[in-house]
């Protein structure tokens, strides 16, 4: 679950909303069993009963009262919903929440590990009804450009299995590796698996467009592995030999500071661009990193950091004019 | 699951005064005017007795019910020409129950979890939140224990989501410049109907006004602020478009695509030859792929350096080279 700092007034509506509902539906049910249920602390809950037994209105010197929530009962650590002239079934979701859901949903549909899931299937045709736009498919993956590897992996991965490889790093070495699959993140420029690396003994990334020849091995994944807490979320690891670079960002560009978050406060430099400064691993990366914005992203500082996307578009061009490409620069 | 512990036991004025107005709305048959509101709710009349005077009850009440309205309960008024003090307000009970007898599994609700938590933009996230909430009215409690091994995460970078995304909730015409990839700009007046993000691409599908049909704009080429187009101070709304409407223009849409054929020729067991899986004994291997947008893949391409040749089309070829010719000239 995402963090949610505190609950504020719209979040906590919607509980109480939630509480008549599942109250409805439930009959009695225990305090303990309705706070886990919820995931908010007892004493919570106990006030929201009273907030609920508060709903009224006063017309003509008389007041009504929507709700009553069972209070001797509620003292004895039990909720009982005894009076209810309004909320007869769940509430429904607002046309945003549907459709936010929708998306979501559509975004797991992508996935091989969900293509034939029938549950999600049946959850998405009984969203669609409260989107406001019918079925349609909020986010979609080209076909052939889905990983091949997800599925080998996360089913690796789920059964608790080590996996080989061959990998090309980011320096455009290539090597073949043991691997123990902890979770596979899908992001917008493709999917990476964070595992533990059996050559590094840490932690990595490791983006499945740049492995082939994946195999699942018949070892279980290992101690180090399973000692490895929660992951983070972002997949920027910080390093000694990082270099600081500064770019200027066109809108056209500014998906390159959600990919590397910018080390300080990015600072607009007028006409829609933004000035940020991101954090390079291997410098000589920076050419394709650059290069792929077509003039939207500019590099201010270093020098050197100019120097090499500038070499890196002229060698691109050079070898594109020329007959054929040439063979002796592999490894 | 972790436990919220952060949740506070606090009560809040405001969450009190809604679910007190919720129920009043709900419960009513006839609806009721401001005044019987003011009066017959709690959270109201105390604010009145503490002084509050009526112009700020009134603005209270403004905000309430757009923060209903934001929340999903459709605010009706019977007799929305009368007079304001005579305008009565009711919520009706069949806007408000989800489909009746649904029941979900405790994995369709792992699933709506997992949905959930692939928002990163906080925005969404508390409306996709929301959503799980009500859903647990229905008593089940997702499967925890099986373990999925995927966390998705939907990026929304671009500054024109959120406005575009309410925009289209509440079908408000939207103006923007946008920049076409050969840097000319435009204002662009158009009726959003959908946002779609296809490979990892976000794109505005809409009417567009000044041209009269219908048009796919790629956030990232929005330019300016997105502004609600306003008459005399108001939102000018518009009518959503039939869902046929919206699903022929997907289909137009993914017609084009499957209709644009790129080949390239790619070095072996270079960067590009695992990204595209090669599996191959030769010197080089040639490739065919679709693509939607011309730009957006000769970026993709670029990535890949000289390790790519585009051999056909031509507009591909011409946009790969003109990208790099700018990154060189920028960066000379």
């Amino acid at each position: 679950m995402p963090k949610i700092i505190g609950f504020n007034a719209e979040d906590r509506f919607n509980f109480l909303l939630a509480l008549i509902g599942y109250l409805g539906r439930r009959g009695v049910v225990t305090i303990a069993e309705a706070a886990t249920h919820f995931e908010v602390e007892p004493d919570y809950l106990r006030r929201a009963v009273m907030s609920v037994n508060d709903a009224g209105l006063v017309q003509n010197d008389y007041a009504h009262y929507h709700f009553l929530i069972d209070v001797d009962l509620a003292d004895e650590g039990l909720l009982s919903l005894i009076e209810n002239d309004i909320v007869d079934d769940v509430p429904r979701l607002s046309t945003r929440q549907s459709a936010a859901m929708a998306a979501g949903l559509s975004y797991l549909a992508t996935m091989a590990a969900f293509s034939e899931d029938l549950e999600l299937a049946e959850l998405q045709s009984l969203l669609s009804q409260g989107t406001g736009r019918g079925a349609v498919a909020t986010i979609e993956v080209r076909p052939g450009t889905a990983d091949a590897n997800a599925e080998v992996i996360r089913k690796a991965l789920v059964g608790g299995k080590r996996i080989s490889c061959e990998y090309v790093n980011t320096k455009d070495e290539r090597s073949v590796r043991e691997i123990d699959p902890l979770r596979i993140d899908p992001r917008s420029d493709g999917s990476y698996l964070r595992g533990y690396c059996l050559i590094n003994k840490e932690l990595r990334n490791f983006k499945l467009d740049r492995m082939r020849a994946v195999e699942v091995l018949t070892a279980n994944i290992g101690d180090e592995a399973r000692a490895v807490g929660d992951i983070e979320d972002s997949l920027y690891v910080s390093e000694a030999t990082d270099t600081e670079v500064t770019v200027d960002l066109a809108p056209e560009a500014y998906g390159l500071i959600s990919e590397f978050q910018s080390v300080v406060e990015p600072k607009d430099a007028g006409h829609g661009i933004i000035r940020a400064v991101i954090n390079v691993g291997h410098l000589p990366n920076i050419g394709r990193l650059i290069a792929r914005y077509g003039g939207a992203a500019v590099v201010v500082d270093p020098p050197e950091a100019r120097r090499l996307v500038q070499q890196y578009a002229l060698r691109a061009l050079g070898e594109r004019t020329a007959e054929t490409l040439p063979l002796g620069e592999q490894d | 699951m972790a436990k919220r512990t952060e949740w506070q036991p606090n009560r809040s004025e405001k969450s009190e005064r809604l679910f007190q107005l919720a129920s009043a709305l709900l419960f009513t048959n006839r609806g009721l005017t401001k005044q019987e509101l003011f009066f017959g709710i709690a959270a109201y009349s105390e604010a009145l007795a503490q002084g509050t005077d009526e112009d700020s009850l009134n603005r209270m009440f403004e905000r309430d019910k757009s923060d209903l309205r934001s929340s999903g309960l459709l605010i009706d008024t019977p007799n929305a020409g009368a007079d304001s003090d005579e305008i009565r307000y009711s919520i009706k009970s069949e806007v408000f129950q989800w489909p009746t007898n649904i029941e979900l599994s405790a994995h369709q609700l792992q699933l709506l979890n997992l949905a959930a938590q692939a928002w990163s933009h906080a925005s969404i996230a508390s409306d996709v939140n929301h959503g799980l909430m009500r859903l647990r009215a229905l008593g089940v409690a997702p499967a925890e224990n099986e373990l999925i091994g995927l966390a998705p995460r939907i990026k929304t970078h671009e500054p024109s989501f959120i406005p575009l995304n309410r925009a289209l909730d509440e079908n408000i015409e939207v103006r923007f410049e946008y920049r076409r990839p050969d840097g000319t700009v435009s204002t662009r007046h158009v009726q959003p109907w959908v946002l779609r993000s296809i490979d990892g691409q976000w794109l505005l599908m809409c009417w567009d006004l000044g041209r009269r049909e219908v048009r796919n704009f790629l956030l990232k080429r929005i330019v300016s602020k997105v502004t609600f187009v306003k008459e005399n101070e108001n939102e000018v709304l518009f009518e959503a478009p039939e869902v046929t409407r919206v699903e022929a223009a997907i289909q137009d849409l993914r017609e084009f695509t499957a209709s644009q054929i790129a080949v390239l020729r790619i070095k072996r067991d270079s960067r590009a030859w695992f990204h595209y899986q090669i599996d191959s004994q030769e010197a080089f291997a040639e490739v065919e792929l679709q693509y939607m947008d011309v730009h957006l893949l000769a970026e993709e391409l670029r990535d890949f350096g000289a390790d790519i040749k585009v051999l056909r089309p031509k507009p591909l070829i011409e946009a790969v080279t003109a990208g790099f010719e700018k990154v060189a000239s920028a960066h000379a």
